[in-house]
């Protein structure tokens, strides 16, 4: 049984077709990247696997749900699934340890004792124990993503989506993010679909490479055969221009 | 300067200070309703229940543009007309009401939309449902925006109870004319008397607000 399963999938914005015939199957522990030119239906893709937007046709399993059934309870799946945003969207109004907490202690009812362990050990993970009273305004852009990425670690899912996780970030901090989704991909057997232009990303710990142009997947392959040998036009230009910047 | 002094008599700001309390007290009273009525219809113009929240946001602009004395005037003479008999301090406090219910929840309703979307994103993709987004989340965020309209709206209320001086009702404007009904001398030492007043209190609810809006910045 695949970890995420998209059979025949469309989805429209009003009239726009934004996804169409999406076909892609993602097993458990999977690696899988995104890439594609803006506005081709990444974030749209990847936001559809959590409820995030509603596909309109087709059928989409995540862990045994079908999200295209109206009568799926979305809450059960977000349980399961984190997600990591370009802007971060740490809760304004709480700390950074209470930021990493809430939903613990909120959805999976976590022991208050054991929760408080868990959210200081993934702050120690990310490199931010010092960090666990400050407040999100008071964090740089990298400092964010990282707690933005232990909060979705803290409710132990069995996948985890990036939505263009460095794309807001400075040069500079963009290194230490990219370790700690690494070091994930590598030791936590989580099922991770990364869209991402972080192509030393995706060679290091990507299994497959998925290709998106005008909301259609062009192409999905092994990363070895997609870097080595991509056979999509379009695929083969995109990469060469982002490979020399 | 004499008349002032003669106008400054015990007797005549005790009978300010009663008018002063039934404006306070209609105040307060609508200030408490309309808030939980706004909070109520703000809300639901916001989380967009189907049909319910269209109904809602035109009650809300309708009584929005109509005129504050208009509404006392239907409130006080038009109940009355279908057999609906109020007091007059009840009159004018649900008229206050009314009015201010539609204004507040105006406020509440673009003070949540102003917290930005990705909070609520965030909550849901972290697995909290709608209502615990709502609760922990926005809202707490959309009250922090909300204090300084809130409190100046407020002020307006406290402002405005002085149109019920319209229909009789015994508050600080009424009294502070029959004081100078008696004296035409008095006028002037009574308008200044009227300002201090308003102003003590709008200015003290105001220094509250500023408290409560450094306290929620942390
Ligand atoms: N909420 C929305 N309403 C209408 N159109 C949208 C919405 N979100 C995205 N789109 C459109 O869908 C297309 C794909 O967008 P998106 O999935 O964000 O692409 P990408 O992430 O690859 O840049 C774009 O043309 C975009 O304008
Ligand atoms: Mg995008």
């Amino acid at each position: 049984m695949a970890m995420i399963e998209f059979k025949n999938v469309e989805k429209y914005y009003d009239k726009f077709h934004a996804l169409k015939n999406i076909n892609l199957k993602v097993e458990a522990g999977e690696v899988v990247v995104i890439i594609g030119p803006s506005g081709s239906g990444k974030s749209t893709l990847i936001r559809t696997i959590n409820g995030l937007e509603q596909v309109n046709e087709g059928q989409l399993l995540v862990t045994n749900f079908d999200l295209a059934d109206k009568k799926t309870n979305i809450d059960k799946i977000r349980k399961n699934v984190g997600m990591v945003f370009q802007h971060f969207n740490l809760y304004e109004n709480k700390t950074v340890l209470e930021n990493i907490m809430l939903a613990p202690r909120l959805v999976l009812k976590r022991d208050e004792a054991e929760n408080k362990k868990i959210a200081l050990d993934l702050l120690e993970t990310v490199g931010l124990a010092d960090k666990a009273q400050s407040y999100p305004r008071m964090l740089s852009g990298g400092q964010s993503q990282r707690i933005a990425i232990a909060r979705s670690l803290a409710m132990k899912p069995k996948a985890l989506l990036f939505d263009e996780p460095t794309s807001a970030l400075d040069p500079e901090t963009i290194d230490d993010v990219l370790k700690v989704m690494k070091d994930i991909a590598k030791n936590e057997g989580i099922t991770m679909i990364v869209v991402t232009h972080e192509m030393g990303f995706a060679r290091e710990v990507a299994d497959r490479v998925v290709f998106m142009a005008d909301g259609q997947i062009l192409e999905d392959d092994t990363t070895a055969e997609f870097f080595d040998n991509p056979k999509e036009e379009r695929a083969k230009k995109f990469l060469s221009k982002i490979i020399k910047h | 300067m004499s008349d002032f002094i003669a106008a400054y008599s015990w007797e005549n700001i005790r009978y300010l200070l009663q008018g002063l309390l039934v404006t306070i007290e209609v105040s307060v009273i609508s200030i408490i309703f309309s808030f939980i009525i706004g909070a109520i219809l703000g809300l639901t113009r916001y989380i967009k229940v189907k049909r319910l929240s269209a109904i809602v946001g035109f009650v809300i602009d309708l009584i929005r543009n109509l005129p504050l004395l208009l509404i006392l005037f239907f409130v006080y003479f038009g109940l009355a007309n279908v057999g609906i008999r109020l007091s007059i301090f009840w009159s004018a406090t649900l008229a206050m009401t009314v009015f201010e219910s539609a204004m507040l929840a105006e406020i509440i309703r673009s003070g949540i939309q102003a917290v930005e979307p990705g909070q609520m994103e965030g909550a849901r993709a972290n697995g909290l449902t709608y209502w615990q987004g709502l609760r922990v989340i926005v809202l707490p965020q959309a009250l922090k925006k909300m204090i300084p309209p809130l409190v100046s709206q407020f002020i307006s209320l406290i402002k405005d109870t002085s149109l019920a001086t319209i229909i009789v009702l015994p508050e600080l404007l009424y009294h502070a004319q029959l004081v100078y009904g008696q004296n035409t001398n008095y006028v002037i030492p009574m308008f200044v008397a009227l300002a201090v007043m308003y102003f003590v209190v709008c200015y003290a609810l105001s220094l509250v607000s500023r408290y409560l809006e450094r306290r929620l910045a942390r």
